[in-house]
């Protein structure tokens, strides 16, 4: 459709009328700038309407490429980004939607500008400006495409080692001694199968660099490593060759816990990279190469900041027994949470009936679930390592003590393995979880034991008296043999339990030594939801309040 | 002859710093050929480094109209003292210090930073009382809880939430309050000086003691030290302005700029660690502070003084002030030195013995980096191009115009409730 542009010109006369054409597939009007000083001044700015506007899309201010990086709040094609066209969801005629996105620019954009009230918004989204700096300089010849850091900025400034990945050429912004650096290396498998070391300058800063303070030259750069590393690490980043008299590349990592900067230095060895049918060698670079970094350190991928009870998780040692449908998603979450290290015991292969409600898919069937596990969880999640044991409990325990086992989680719902975990226990207290689902998970109950306190009650097992619902013979209790038919549930059901495991689990991970109570807790589905799956089915009478509801949980002593 | 102390540093320092910059480099030996026939009017050629100078000083100083809208606080802080304490009224003076009273207070790189007024509060009380320098700035501390002080390690801030300040606020007595034998065990070397008159005790309170001060000499030395002439063409100011009226058209601006060029050299260097700091070339913590820029500044200028050594122009002088500086630190007997020249015993160089030479290394980078970006915007001839390297350097954002004498668009209703966006 054709806009009114003599209404929209009447209402905003900077507007010009006839388009100018720049590109398909969108129109462009200039808009009459006024008398700019000088240092705020650009060539231009133009409304521009996508094709198929009103229907499709949303008309925007563009300005000048030598706008990008001078004027704050433009993208790197110098698009404006503000609150301007709402869209066809309000309802606005293609003209208001004009005039709202122009009376956006004048207010928000070029006001402020000129009065220089925008001058300080740079430093507030810093990161994107830098990833506009970092696009320009970008090439597919690029020695490094990106820095990966594995942890907190020091305190003081300080050259350590790296490893460039080839073929990805990402860097780790650590060596080997760490263990997260090993992890993510080997979650890479094949896009990592080279590791050569580099040599960091890893600095500390209080201020996020904007495009008039970060270094643009080698010579801005040098003032910052002149300055900030002690002169003896400053010499030996100047002077550094690999084992074999090579240049080696050079990083300069500035950064806070919240913004990171990196520049590859110049010099360096050449770049070989696989171009069309053979190799080809690129020089080393001339400029410095500014470049982004990513943080896979545990504080942020697991809590983006805002869990400080991360790093003590890290510390943790956790056993968990039973990789099935309650299992394995738990230990899912754990890691999901940053537990450090977790211990899977499990004898059974993966088979295709499992693949309904099982953290693995049909990608695993005939492997040993344990291992399995291990290969997703450590290879997904590098705040986190799972070692498999493929054997059953009984197996584990005669190699294995709890010695070194911070908290037990026991998914298995076999009494034979809580029988063997209380004997364990006597000798190595430590806090245990107990979780388990009733049949169409219409009850899940996750028992939370502190060192100490025993789960057998003389020689009785509490476990069916803790039940929420009275079951009938027929329906089957225990899974039998694989050749049978056991009552399915779905994974969604499970859901609702497996998320009391993990919660709970966390909870007593968290805890610290004697703040930790005897106690389970229980979800229970309402009266609508056993219907659905059993006529007659009634609950326990301490469950009765679940009745009415969907679903209730419940928390109890134990008992 | 004997030489003073300022002109003593002075000489030594200038065996030590490399040659006047404004005299090797290739962009002023050219203007200086075009300057040549007038003699007289040869300060001209500085004008323009001297515009773009005087701008950044002029967007960095803090007014005094702004200064002066803190009094008030005083006033308040004054009252709540004269009311929680049993000193009489009379007995307590409240007098800004630091570079308020030595008019080099500046803004931060970040316009909505607050800025930090410095205020002594000096108390007049018995040399009884005095003998329990802890129990002084507590009961100060006390007497302003309702204003939220918090304890420095000094002084007492004051965040007054709605002003554009806050106030550090420094606890003291004059000197001759404290008992003599504590006097003799804090400055055992103490002796007359030029301003003894406004000596103070303040409280150091990690040492739990006092500690010698003097805001009021410092900022009198500063002024004193300001008013001497070092510019030998000044003189001719009004002479030479005729000259180039007649013979050299169009002069662009003839007024000489920066002229209270220790104050200037003051800020614009405050201001260019400020920068330093932000390019994250020095850190924060460590960076130098104002004071010992201030009175390695002074020093130097006084020496030159005492030396009766002249300038051609500010601009001149200024570029000589940061070549002298890094070479102004004394190093006596393993400790760095830099004296409070108004009082015996305060060296506000006295973390830098202690910190594995941190200070002094960030002292050292600065004072390259400074001298490093003067020389670039010496380099450079073109006007607007060294105006635009004075903004970079100095962090000066481009100037800024009225925007608000643009047009407005009056814009449709709104239509509906917008939709709110989900978490995901």
């Amino acid at each position: 459709m054709g806009l009114d542009l003599t209404f929209l010109c009447s209402r905003f006369p900077a507007l010009q009328p006839s388009p100018i054409s720049r590109e398909p597939g969108v129109t462009c009007y200039q808009l009459l700038l006024p008398h700019l000083p000088q240092e705020r001044a650009f060539k231009w700015a133009e409304l521009r309407v996508p094709k198929g506007f009103p229907e499709h899309g949303k008309a925007f201010v563009q300005l000048s490429p030598d706008a990008v990086l001078n004027v704050p709040h433009l993208d790197g094609a110098g698009v404006l980004c503000i609150k301007g066209d709402p869209g066809l969801g309000p309802g606005y005629t293609a003209e208001e939607r004009i005039l709202l996105l122009l009376h956006a620019y004048l207010e928000q954009f070029l006001k402020p500008w000129v009065n220089g009230d925008l001058d300080g918004d740079f430093e507030a989204e810093a990161l994107n400006y830098w990833a506009i700096e970092v696009m320009r300089a970008r090439s597919n010849t690029n020695p490094v495409r990106a820095i990966w850091t594995v942890d907190p900025p020091p305190l003081k400034a300080r050259l350590r080692n790296g490893l460039l990945l080839i073929p990805n050429r990402i860097i780790i912004a650590a060596d080997e001694q760490l263990r997260i650096t090993n992890r993510v290396v080997q979650s890479m498998g094949q896009s990592a199968t080279q590791r050569v070391k580099v040599l960091i300058a890893d600095i500390p800063i209080s201020h996020a660099f904007t495009p008039t303070t970060w270094p643009r030259t080698t010579s801005d750069l040098e003032r910052i490593l002149k300055g900030r590393l002690p002169s003896a690490e400053l010499l030996r980043l100047q002077s550094s060759h690999s084992r074999r008299g090579r240049d080696i590349h050079r990083v300069a990592l500035l950064r806070s816990p919240d913004v990171a900067f990196a520049y590859l230095l110049p010099g360096g060895p050449p770049t070989v990279l696989n171009v069309d049918r053979g190799k080809k060698t690129f020089p080393p670079l001339r400029k410095p190469l500014p470049l982004m970094t990513s943080r896979i350190d545990p504080d942020w991928t697991v809590g983006r900041d805002q869990h400080p009870e991360v790093q003590a998780r890290q510390a943790k040692h956790i056993l968990v027994l039973g990789a099935g449908a309650l299992g394995s998603p738990s230990i899912d979450h754990l890691a999901k949470a940053g537990v450090g290290r977790i211990s899977v015991v499990d004898a059974d292969t993966m088979s295709s009936a499992n693949i309904g409600r099982h953290l693995l898919g049909a990608d695993s069937v005939g492997k040993t679930k344990v291992d399995a596990i291990a290969q997703r969880i450590n290879s997904g999640y590098p705040a986190t390592v799972v070692i498999p044991h493929a054997m059953t409990t009984a197996e584990w325990l005669k190699k294995n003590t709890l010695a070194d086992v911070d908290a037990v989680l026991d998914l298995t719902g076999e009494p034979d393995v809580r029988a063997q975990l209380d004997r364990a226990r006597l000798s190595h207290p430590c806090p245990l979880l107990i979780g388990w689902m009733e049949p169409y998970v219409a009850a899940a109950h996750v028992c939370v034991l502190p060192s100490g306190q025993r789960w057998l009650q003389g020689a009785q097992d509490p476990m069916s008296g803790l039940e929420a619902v009275v079951w009938p013979s027929e329906v089957i209790r225990q899974e039998p043999g694989c050749s049978s038919r056991f009552q399915s549930y779905t994974a969604a059901a499970a859901a609702h339990a497996v998320a009391l495991v993990a919660e709970c689990a966390l909870e007593m991970i968290d805890s610290t030594a004697g703040s930790l109570d005897p106690t389970v807790r229980s979800w229970v589905r309402g009266q609508h939801f056993l219907d659905k799956h059993w006529p007659g089915l009634l609950h326990k009478e301490w469950a009765l309040s679940a009745r009415e509801h969907d679903g209730l949980t419940m928390i109890r002593q134990f008992p | 002859m004997s030489i003073t102390k300022s002109a003593a540093l002075v000489n030594y320092a200038e065996q030590a710093k490399p040659a006047r910059l404004t005299k090797a480099l290739e962009s002023l030996a050219i203007l200086n050929e075009r300057f040549v026939t007038y003699d007289s009017a040869r300060h001209l050629k500085y004008s323009p480094w001297a515009q773009a100078l005087n701008a950044a000083n002029l967007h960095i100083t803090v007014r005094e109209d702004e200064i002066s809208a803190a009094a008030g606080a005083y006033q308040e802080v004054a009252e709540h003292l004269a009311a929680n304490l049993s000193w009489p009224p009379e007995a307590i003076s409240i007098r800004t210090q630091g570079s308020v009273s030595t008019k080099t207070l500046i803004r931060s790189p970040m316009g909505g930073e607050k800025f930090d007024i410095d205020a002594v509060c000096e108390v007049d009380i018995s040399r009884v009382q005095a003998a329990n320098p802890m129990e002084f700035f507590g009961s100060v501390g006390r007497a302003l809880v309702e204003l939220e002080a918090q304890a420095k390690r000094r002084c007492w801030n004051i965040p007054f939430p709605r002003q554009p300040f806050y106030l550090e606020f420094t606890p003291s007595v004059p000197l001759d309050n404290v008992p003599t034998q504590t006097l003799a065990s804090m400055a055992p070397r103490y002796r007359a000086s030029r301003y003894e008159k406004t000596a103070l005790a303040v409280v150091d309170t990690p040492t739990q003691s006092w500690k010698t001060s003097n805001p009021a000499g410092m900022s009198q030395w500063v002024d004193d030290t300001s008013k001497r002439p070092l510019i030998r063409v000044m003189k001719m100011e009004a002479y030479a302005m005729d000259e180039a009226r007649a013979s050299v058209s169009p002069v662009p601006d003839q007024t000489v700029e920066i002229t209270d060029t220790l104050r200037v050299a003051i800020r614009l260097f405050k201001r260019h660690r400020d920068m330093c700091v932000r390019r994250n070339i020095i850190e924060s913590s460590t960076k130098p502070i104002s004071i010992i820029i201030v009175t390695l500044l002074t020093t130097c200028y006084e020496g030159l003084a005492d030396l009766n050594r002249s300038f051609e122009h500010p601009v001149e002088l200024l570029v000589e002030l940061a070549a002298f500086m890094p070479h102004l630190v004394l190093k006596l007997d393993g400790k760095y030195r830099v004296d409070n020249p108004t009082v015996e015993g305060e060296n506000f160089a006295e973390k830098w013995n202690d910190d594995e030479g941190e200070r002094h290394r960030a002292f050292m980078t600065w004072c390259d980096a400074l001298s490093a970006d003067l020389k670039t915007i010496l380099a450079l001839t073109e006007p607007q191009e060294i105006s635009k390297r004075v903004r970079e350097v100095f962090g000066i954002p481009a100037p800024s115009s009225d925007g608000n004498g643009l047009p407005s668009i009056q814009i449709p209703a709104p239509k509906a409730t917008p939709a709110s966006s989900g978490l995901a």
